[in-house]
């Protein structure tokens, strides 16, 4: 949602709705995300079903186009589609609003969405998320939330070359996507002091900044932090217990 | 050829120049150390209203007052620094998380200030629990919106 803010500079939009717009700067160029709302003309008000899940994780546009990955569906792919099939509904529930596609800025774009194919190839992992019957049935649900739809490994997993997630370093952090900083990693937080223990990295999860955890903003994060603390509070603990496992 | 005494005075003036140019990047450094100096103390001076927010003290109004005393003395210590010189973007020895924006948009920058005075405003106003567990967010909320626009992520 929040990647797929209206342009603040624009007047007139609503900044609660995913009406879209709002530059997103990447290592190849400037994306302006689509409009999510049910919008018929701009939006995705007449999307199908099947439109919306290939999109969602395959990376395939209405119109058949590949996706460029900033969009993450190299997360989504790992969810059960009745999950996607319900934040369809979420965002057709939600207030159409008229805001029409900008096209991205990026100098070869035709080019490199005919690549896409052959990136998917080595960059999407299609095999849907799997619980681990050794861990508990809450780590489990925090190790599907933070790699499916939460698609934390985005950012905190280090790419390579032809940006692939380097899966062998998960969540070891790395460059910021938008190209100022560093995207800290997650792995061995309590080793590292950054938490207490599993309670406090919940806290923080829930509560960032405005609880005084000072590094819970900047890069997006808080945008990220204020999504989460809507979560229910079971979900927030699972997502903490989950993280606090990684070494 | 040049003459001893032209030679000499060019190479005082080199020297002075140098200098100046060493002098200038020092006084960045020196800045950029002075405001993350501010911040620490700052975030050291919070610490007791956090611990309450997190409900690891129990809530004490001396502690909230001696808290925000606390914060005041921070501004008092660099109220003398120019503490986002313009010239502090960078720093020479120093690695500086400033965002080019703080320059760029010092409008912004200016009402993100004015938000977290109003917000401190708002707490030290507050007088039991429920009021200072109801204003505290706005004082964090202060810190992470201008951090997240203002600051590049450490990493």
């Amino acid at each position: 949602m929040s990647c797929h803010k209206p342009d603040p500079k624009q007047a007139g939009f609503d900044p609660s709705l995913p009406s879209g717009g709002a530059p997103l700067k990447t290592p190849i160029g400037i994306l302006y995300p689509p409009n999510l709302t049910p919008d018929t003309q701009t939006g995705i008000g007449n999307w199908s079903d099947l439109e919306f899940v290939n999109a969602m994780q395959r990376g395939i546009s209405k119109s058949g186009q590949h996706l460029i990955p900033a969009f993450p569906y190299t997360s989504y792919a790992a969810m059960p589609v009745g999950d996607v099939l319900d934040i369809k509904a979420y965002l057709m529930s939600l207030k159409p609003v008229t805001s029409p596609k900008r096209d991205a800025d990026i100098p070869i774009a035709f080019l490199l969405r005919r690549g896409l194919g052959l990136w998917k190839f080595l960059g999407l992992n299609t095999t849907p998320w799997k619980p681990d019957s050794s861990q508990t049935v809450a780590w489990n649900r925090g190790s599907y939330l933070v790699n499916g739809p939460g698609h934390c490994g985005e950012c905190h997993t280090p790419r390579n070359l032809i940006m692939v997630r380097d899966e062998s370093r998960l969540f070891a952090g790395g460059p910021h996507p938008e190209g100022q900083g560093k995207v800290p990693g997650m792995r061995s937080l309590l080793e590292r002091s950054r938490y207490k223990d599993k309670k406090d990295l919940a806290t923080a999860l829930q509560f960032g900044e405005e609880f005084g955890y000072e590094n819970m903003a900047s890069g997006g994060m808080r945008q990220v932090q204020i999504n989460m603390s809507k979560l229910p509070q079971s979900d927030i603990d699972a997502i903490a217990e989950y993280l606090i496992s990684l070494k | 050829m040049l003459s001893k005494k032209l030679f000499k005075s060019i190479s005082a003036g080199a020297l002075v120049l140098s200098l100046g140019i060493t002098l200038a990047y020092a006084a960045a450094d020196d800045v950029i150390k002075a405001r993350q100096n501010w911040m620490k103390e700052r975030a050291k001076a919070l610490g007791p209203m956090v611990a309450i927010m997190k409900g690891e003290a129990p809530y004490d109004a001396a502690a909230v007052k001696a808290s925000l005393d606390a914060v005041n003395a921070t501004w008092e210590a660099v109220k003398d620094i120019e503490l986002f010189a313009p010239d502090s973007a960078k720093g020479e020895t120093v690695e500086t998380f400033a965002k080019a924006e703080i320059w760029s948009d010092p409008e912004g920058f200016k009402a993100a200030g004015e938000a977290m005075e109003k917000a401190f405003s708002n707490l030290a106003a507050t007088t039991d629990e429920a009021g200072f567990k109801a204003a505290f967010p706005a004082v964090g909320a202060a810190c992470g919106g201008c951090h997240e626009k203002f600051r590049r992520p450490k990493g």
